[in-house]
């Protein structure tokens, strides 16, 4: 018993003592690939674990798809070491296959993981071959053409297989290749290469479902030394634009005085028109001066009426003049164009019932009678002028022929006004004529108002010579009636304006010295009902009822708007007066405005007048003397 | 031969690429049309055929990257289309001749018209599925593919026999019986997008065979 406890013992030492190793199961065979070169064959290869110390032997099973038996590699040394070839008997396409690999050794068997595969997925071809470079092109332009054909292996003949090819290039310096995609095509030409390189090429390929074969072996080529014609072509282009760039500096320096003048302009100097440096020096007085006469300064021509602001005069005729009015009535009739109905409101007279209160250019003839009054009369002029007012001749104004009412007229702005003081501060709002121009002869060729012809240059009190009202306003019906009348024409005041100042009863007028016709309201067809207006506190807005009395105001042709009426000042008046008497208002109806000052009728503050009075010609100050009384 | 061959691929082109609204073309010679050769014809629907190859192999790639089924079950997986035999090498397939093949071709597109439209409509239904909805527009797509392909079969078969054979889809069982897995209306996706992508792959390979075949002056 003893010796056989012991002789164990001993077996134990000596097995643990037999070169120091221990004796396993084999490992597990891994990485189990497998590729086929051409579709119809392919091999398996495994990387073997730890052979456990004893001899092992590795054996590769596989399993066809839809079938139960197992086989076992039919080759294992056709690939080498590690691998299992399958032959084309044994390769089908289109099938999976499930393969594993045993290890055995003399303690026991160790199984890998199955694989699966199909060997239309696994196939890596072998390289292209003859792969063969050429250079070709003339001698400006070489190019390279690539040409090789598929692994003598791979059928693609038949069309069994199908590859896809791709070669790289790169200069024999350089690190990066350049890869160049191929398709189906065995042939290929690389352009742009630098003269004088070494090139590389290498092609590989693919099949539809597949890996990359590995790139063939190196081809060079030697790209021959050539000029670039492209080069040439921007040698010659820089030149040519380098002188054509020297030219344009030297134009530039030719003419910079102009161009420095051009982007910089000097500040203009004070230049007096028509003023002749050169004749200064070399002239004699008499062409210096008579240079100096502009020969359309003072403009005589209404060129631009609007930008002529010419103030509101007010002027009252004193008695003695209403007769004179009341004569040139007539004369005056006459002349008239615009329908009136039976009035006798041209002068102002009594009640107007004209809707028009024209006066045309024979109203020259009243200016005569003006003419006469004007240094007595009182006129207030409203030295407010916003514009230039300068264009007009005449600068005065007025004509004291507002029998009855107030007048507003535009003075000149040349001539000193004269200060016709009309006791503002009495008088209620009062209309604003249109202001009374004295029109040269270009404005009235055919008028027979040859008295009205006072020259611009002339005048100054004597302008009222020609003194006629204009009333800018838009009439349609005067349009309508003189659609074809020259703006020169167009004058037509209505005389009766102002005239119509007041009440209906024309006898008021004679008594009273000084009336005065407020503008009750414009209606629809741009005219302003005018009411005469009581002087004194009393009556500041007598009845609206007085509608009938109202002047018209006519739009005087294209630019010679001379006069214009505000309605809308007239409205604000009114407004006035109805927010200071309280009394029932009559609403200033909606004026349509001269087509100038179009407008609406606004109860606004009066601040809102100077507007007006800037653009256009408003008694400015005669509102705001208003909220005095 | 050739000429049936011509008529064929005439057809085949018609319907399959009068939708694609290529250049027209006349098969009676008319002025101003040019007549496509038979190895334009062919090229088509090579084309074509490498399409729907292409995208049965993404479809079935998308499938595996989403879901990863478990490779180490050994299934035993079987597709519908098992009862077409089919040349599994080149030496097979080359003995079997050109109009056999045609015919295996034509079977082969045959039995999928139908299990790629149950496919689409599984997919439309699956939304909330990243894979679903990502693989939609490809099975779609290859839907039509079929489709098409499949027209120009059928107009073929009505013009005359030319290929002499129609297949009759009874012999092909049902693709939704076949792949249906438990659940009446779920359909195994993943083996039939395996049978899908080995069946487009045999069409292409059988068609370049055809093709260089027949055409022995290409350089294939």
């Amino acid at each position: 018993m003893m010796k056989k406890v012991i002789l164990l013992w001993l077996l134990v030492f000596l097995m643990l003592h037999a070169e120091g190793t221990s004796y396993s199961l084999p490992g597990k065979p891994t990485m189990i690939t497998c590729r086929s070169p051409e579709k119809e064959t392919f091999t398996c290869w495994w990387e073997p674990g730890s052979d456990g110390g004893l001899p092992t032997t590795y054996a590769l099973y596989y399993r066809k798809e839809n079938s139960e038996a197992v086989l076992e590699c039919p080759d294992y040394h056709t690939a080498g070491e590690n691998s299992c070839f399958f032959n084309k008997n044994n390769t089908s396409i289109w099938v999976n296959y499930n393969i594993s690999v045993v290890a055995t050794n003399a303690l026991g068997r160790t199984f890998s993981d199955p694989v699966d595969i199909d060997v239309v997925y696994i196939v890596m071809p072998n390289p292209p071959e003859n792969v063969a470079v050429a250079v070709l092109g003339d001698e400006g332009r070489p190019f390279l053409r690539v040409s090789w054909e598929p692994p003598h292996k791979a059928d693609t003949r038949s069309g069994w297989i199908t590859l896809i090819y791709e070669l790289r290039i790169k200069l024999e310096e350089e690190d990066e290749w350049e890869i160049h995609p191929a398709g189906q095509q065995k042939v290929f030409n690389i352009f742009s290469l630098r003269s004088g390189g070494r090139y590389l090429v290498q092609v590989r390929c693919k099949p539809d479902h597949g890996f990359w074969s590995e790139w063939s072996s190196t081809s060079y080529a030697k790209i021959p030394g050539y000029f670039h014609q492209e080069r040439s072509v921007w040698i010659l282009i820089i030149v040519f634009s380098a002188f054509i760039f020297l030219i344009f500096i030297w134009l530039i320096h030719m003419n910079s005085h102009n161009l420095k003048h051009f982007i910089l302009p000097p500040v203009p100097g004070p230049k007096i028109k028509g003023f002749d440096e050169q004749l200064l020096k070399n002239g004699k007085s008499e062409d210096i001066f008579s240079s100096l006469v502009v020969s359309d300064f003072p403009p005589t021509t209404m060129s631009n009426y609007e930008d002529l602001l010419v103030e509101y005069l007010d002027v009252y005729i004193p008695e003695e003049h209403e007769l004179m009015l009341e004569k040139n009535k007539d004369s005056r009739d006459n002349c008239l164009k615009s329908e009136r109905s039976t009035s006798d409101c041209d002068s102002g007279h009594g009640s107007c019932d004209s809707h028009t209160l024209l006066m045309d250019k024979c109203g020259g003839t009243k200016e005569d009678r003006w003419q006469t009054h004007q240094p007595d009369s009182q006129m207030e002029i409203d030295a407010k002028r916003q514009d230039e007012a300068l264009t007009y001749a005449h600068e005065d104004v007025i004509s004291p022929d507002m029998s009855s009412g107030r007048v507003k007229t535009w003075p000149s702005v040349f001539s000193p006004l004269p200060q016709y003081s009309l006791k503002p501060l009495d008088q209620p709002s009062s209309l604003e004529m249109a202001k009374q121009h004295c029109l040269s002869d270009t404005l009235f060729p055919p008028c027979s108002l040859s008295s009205c012809q006072t020259q611009p240059s002339h005048s100054t009190k004597d302008g009222l010579g020609s003194n006629y009202w204009k009333f800018n306003f838009s009439n349609k019906q005067l349009h309508q009636l003189h659609p074809n009348t020259e703006p020169q024409q167009q004058l037509q005041a209505h005389s009766d304006i102002n005239i119509c100042s007041a009440s209906a009863n024309p006898q008021q007028h004679n008594q009273r010295s000084s009336e005065y016709v407020e503008v009750q309201r414009v209606n629809e067809q741009d005219m302003v009902l005018l009411h005469p207006v009581s002087s004194g506190h009393g009556k500041r807005c007598p009845e609206m009822n007085l509608a009938e009395n109202y002047s018209k105001v006519k739009v005087m042709g294209n630019d010679n708007v001379l006069l214009q009426l505000q309605r809308e000042m007239t409205e604000k008046e009114v407004a006035m007066c109805t927010y200071q008497q309280d009394q029932q208002t009559s609403e200033p109806e909606t004026i349509t405005t001269t087509p100038q000052k179009p407008a609406a009728c606004i109860h606004s503050a009066l601040p809102v007048l100077d507007e007006r009075a800037a653009s256009g010609y408003v008694d400015t100050t005669t509102m705001f003397t208003l909220p005095t009384y | 031969m050739k000429k049936g061959w011509f008529a064929f691929l005439t057809v085949v082109y018609l319907y399959f690429f009068m939708r694609v609204g290529t250049v027209p073309i006349c098969s009676f010679g008319q002025d101003g049309c040019q007549v496509p050769t038979l190895a334009d014809l062919f090229d088509r629907v090579i084309q074509q055929s490498s399409r729907m190859d292409d995208i049965s192999n993404d479809l079935h790639s998308e499938f595996e990257q989403y879901f990863f089924p478990s490779k180490n079950i050994i299934r035993k997986r079987r597709c519908h289309t098992f009862g077409i035999t089919t040349p599994d090498d080149k030496e097979n397939a080359q003995r079997l001749g050109a109009e056999q093949l045609t015919e295996v071709i034509l079977r082969l597109l045959a039995a999928w018209c139908d299990p790629l439209s149950q496919l689409h409509g599984s997919m439309s239904q699956d939304q909330n599925q990243d894979f679903h909805h990502h693989g939609y527009n490809k099975a779609l797509e290859v839907t039509d593919v079929v489709q098409e392909l499949r027209d120009g079969m059928k107009l073929e078969g009505m013009l005359g026999n030319t290929v002499g054979y129609i297949s009759p889809e009874s012999l092909v069982p049902s693709a939704f019986s076949f792949y249906a897995r438990g659940e009446l209306n779920s359909i195994d996706h993943h083996d039939l997008l395996h049978c899908f992508r080995r069946d487009s792959s045999k069409v292409r390979n059988y068609l370049c065979i055809l093709k260089c075949t027949t055409l022995p002056e290409i350089d294939c």
